[in-house]
């Protein structure tokens, strides 16, 4: 900002003062796109669906209270709408912000089948927005208490965003510098000739040569975007190349929000001096919206300012370190999923499983075999049957209600066949092995199978 | 440019790794007519699942008119064309039943052709009481081939018991109430099918919503539930340790059982095949399209290829079975197992290997994924 009178104002703080109205118009499109995913969700019936008709949920390690609540789940659903739609407006930001990252976080944690990956971005942006300054400017509460306004925040703030963003990117380009990615342009290749009906483009994708392509590009894409978008002259041929990348997946993947999520978050990097711009468009066409005008810089008062850098420094330290978590472990990521979720591995292999369980009485030795359905949904099944965790905690479901049909000591076993990226199924999981007698937890799980084969790679 | 220069290098290193990719692998990766679902769909509809219907209804009409010159004059002669022509639709019905989806499945026909074992308190209170509706889901264990199975091997005295029997008059109302309600069932499906033809060949998708997916699916769970485990795997009592003979197919007709589970393993294979129904053509099928997409097992061999032997495996142990399934799964229990072993082993192939190549998936959830 070459504004003369701020050049003071700015040593005071860490980078240059920039215009709050970039961080306000994020606020504003990045609520008002989780008010309608959230009304997406409820309008497809999903709430019911995912939360309120499994008989049983998969928990996150530490997160068992997390429970959905029967029919006051839609009660939460509709907490999180309307705090998005204030967190939009900025009313009560703070208390929005706090609210709506409780409830869509709380919503995620419910059962991790329904984990993805966008999920978990926008509920660390949102946990990032509790304390950043997005209400000082085009907002409710800026109307209400004209003070509140400042036409300047810091430039860490928005920039905590934008570097939230690279790190999404870039690290979902590192997960597919690996060997099935690039050398075998698995799984575009099995996916892209699935989607050769699509209009004009389809009779493209049943050439191999396009998933190689794809494949490259897609890996280009994510190490490079975020600088690209960083830089003033690249910026608008970036931004095109995020909305084209990011519909053609929407297009071709049943991805759901992810593309525009992505879409809309990107808009965050443009010049804070655009976004101004706009508010002050928008203000000479109705002249009562709360723009700021003044060249105040808003300010944390020092003792928030310390704690909130150290929360921030702490909290981008780790984002730097939990895809590497996979490290830890001595066995292939993509085989175990040791370490695989909140690491940006997106669309990133085909595995499918199978999983037939048994039940052995220990004592009579009489044996039942379970009928996953009549446990779990199709989903749930699905996700079950290629994650070693969600195999452990089906084993400790089945076990107990076996408990409770007056078994001793019910035995749980199973024959789990798991296909990886194109590769001929194997077995997973060590069969003659009473999985109810295995803790979950962190540390390496010794009963899965080994692959006997090699990905190449991060 | 910096970008014109990345794109340059990209632009380079896709086309020098396609070229390397189109040398090293075989014809089937590039792209074929194969991969094209259309024909795929078209060739099971036309050439397999509508003339299996037209089939199982002309079969079912000879059934219903033995059935007719028996009640008429219920003699060992008549009663002896009846059972061939009863054993004729039931071996007909094993391939029709592979079709799954679409009319066959909106209707549960399935349910109402084949659920066993039959309840035979249920059929003969029906018999006595009469006033029975077999279009209630609740009458679909006395009712279909099961039961027919049950009048007319049930009892050593079949010609009494339509003859001087007190309910022999309730009894061939029954007979022929429940293979009326099999014709006009089936007759229904196969009269849907017309008009279905063209929605199921121009759903092309590979979302739930497509053609591929309600066909694969069907498939997968016909040959895991219906043929494994109910044909072989619930009577031996593979899971669960205990035989249940009283469980398997046609169990009035202990010469018939085996055949019928032949037909259906041979169904099975000629299905995956996209054979046609009378088995004289062949055409797009699953097969194919996997072939054309390609994936491998650990030695090279195309998956295409992994599944048809293994379900041949099967077939072939099946051929050495000659005691009848009912005794065998006692007797020669060993072979049984051994034989859903087999069987068990193609349930992977098909459920991940094949399902996960087609892109397509287990689940009518239809939800995001990432």
């Amino acid at each position: 900002m070459n504004h003369p009178s701020l050049r003071i104002l700015s040593k005071a703080y860490i980078g240059k003062p920039v215009y709050s109205a970039s961080l306000a118009v994020f606020r504003v499109v990045f609520g008002m796109m989780i008010f309608i995913s959230t009304i997406r969700f409820w309008a497809k019936g999903w709430i019911d669906e995912l939360y309120i008709q499994p008989q049983y949920f998969f928990h996150y390690y530490g997160f068992e209270w997390v429970q959905p609540m029967g029919q006051y789940t839609y009660a939460l659903f509709a907490l999180c709408g309307i705090s998005a739609l204030l967190f939009a407006a900025g009313l009560w930001y703070r208390l929005s912000a706090v609210l709506l990252f409780i409830s869509f976080t709380y919503i995620e944690l419910m059962d991790k089948t329904n984990y993805l990956n966008h999920y978990y971005f926008v509920s660390l942006v949102l946990f990032l927005m509790i304390w950043l300054p997005a209400h000082v400017n085009f907002s409710v509460d800026a109307l209400r208490k004209p003070s509140l306004q400042n036409r300047f925040i810091p430039r860490w703030t928005i920039g905590s965003i934008r570097l939230m963003m690279g790190i999404l990117y870039v690290f979902a380009g590192l997960a597919k510098l690996n060997s099935d990615w690039l050398v075998e342009a698995m799984p575009l290749r099995l996916w892209l000739p699935a989607q050769n009906d699509t209009p004009l483009i389809g009779s493209l994708f049943n050439h191999v040569w396009v998933a190689y392509l794809f494949s490259w590009f897609a890996v280009l894409y994510d190490l490079t975007i975020p600088f690209f978008l960083l830089n003033r002259r690249t910026r608008p041929y970036a931004y095109l190349t995020v909305v084209v990348f990011h519909v053609l997946t929407a297009i071709l993947f049943p991805i759901g929000m992810f593309p525009y999520v992505m879409i809309v978050s990107a808009l965050v990097f443009f010049d804070s001096a655009d976004a101004d711009r706009l508010l002050m468009k928008l203000k000479t066409w109705i002249a009562s919206l709360p723009v700021a005008l003044s060249d105040n810089v808003y300010s944390y008062k020092p003792v928030w300012y310390k704690s909130i850098t150290m929360l921030f420094a702490s909290f981008f330290a780790l984002q730097l370190l939990l895809p590497w978590r996979y490290l830890l472990y001595d066995s292939e990521l993509f085989w175990t999923e040791e370490g695989y979720r909140f690491s940006w591995r997106v669309m990133l292999m085909e595995k499918m499983g199978y999983a037939q369980f048994v039940v052995k009485d220990g004592v009579t030795g009489e044996k039942i075999a379970v009928n996953n359905n009549e446990f779990l949904t199709k989903n749930q099944e699905k996700m079950m049957a290629t994650q070693s965790d969600f195999i452990l905690q089906y084993a400790q479901i089945l076990k107990a209600h076996y408990l409770k049909q007056g078994m001793q000591t019910p035995e749980v076993y199973a024959t789990i066949y798991v296909g990886l990226n194109g590769r001929q199924s194997r077995l997973y999981a060590d069969t003659s092995l009473n999985l109810a007698n295995e803790k979950d937890g962190f540390k390496q799980k010794t009963w899965l199978m080994p692959f006997n084969d090699t990905i190449y790679g991060l | 440019m910096k970008k014109t220069l990345i794109f340059a290098i990209v632009a380079i290193l896709v086309s020098v790794i396609s070229f390397m990719s189109c040398k090293k692998e075989d014809k089937n990766d590039v792209a074929t007519p194969s991969l094209d679902r259309a024909p795929m769909l078209v060739n099971y509809a036309d050439n397999y699942v509508i003339p299996a219907y037209k089939a199982m209804v002309a079969d079912l009409k000879s059934l219903e008119t033995a059935a007719n010159t028996f009640t008429t004059t219920p003699d060992n002669t008549t009663l002896t064309a009846l059972r061939s022509a009863f054993e004729k639709a039931y071996t007909t019905w094993q391939k029709v039943d592979v079709v799954g989806f679409g009319p066959a499945e909106d209707v549960s026909l399935r349910m109402y052709m084949n659920t066993y074992p039959v309840t035979v308190t249920k059929v003969n209170s029906n018999i006595t009481n009469g006033g029975y509706d077999l279009e209630q889901f609740g009458n679909k264990d006395a009712q279909g081939f099961p039961t027919i199975d049950y009048l007319l091997n049930g009892n050593t005295n079949t010609i009494d018991l339509f003859t001087t029997d007190a309910q022999a008059t309730a009894r061939k109302q029954y007979l022929q109430a429940v293979i009326n309600k099999m014709l006009q069932n089936t007759e229904g499906v196969s009269n849907t099918w017309a008009s279905y033809r063209g929605t199921f060949t121009s759903a092309t998708g590979t979302d739930v919503n497509g053609s591929i997916s309600k066909l694969v699916n069907a498939y997968v769970l016909y040959y895991e539930r219906y043929v494994r485990a109910g044909k072989v795997g619930l009577p031996v009592g593979a899971m669960t340790g205990v035989a249940k003979p009283e469980l398997t197919e046609a169990y009035y007709t202990p010469s018939l059982t085996n055949t019928l589970l032949q037909q259906a393993m041979t169904a099975t294979i000629a299905f995956y095949e996209g054979k046609s129904f009378d088995g004289t053509s062949s055409g797009a099928g699953m097969k194919s399209y996997l072939q054309a997409i390609g994936t491998k097992d650990a030695n090279g061999i195309a998956m295409a290829d992994v599944i048809t032997t293994k379900l041949k495996q099967a077939e072939t142990r099946l051929k050495t079975l000659n005691t009848p399934m009912k005794d065998a799964v006692q007797s020669r229990r060993t072979e049984v197992l051994a034989l859903y072993d087999e069987m068990q082993q193609c349930v992977p192939l098909l459920k991940v290997d094949m399902v996960s190549a087609f892109g397509i998936s287990i689940t009518y959830t239809d939800n995001d994924g990432d």
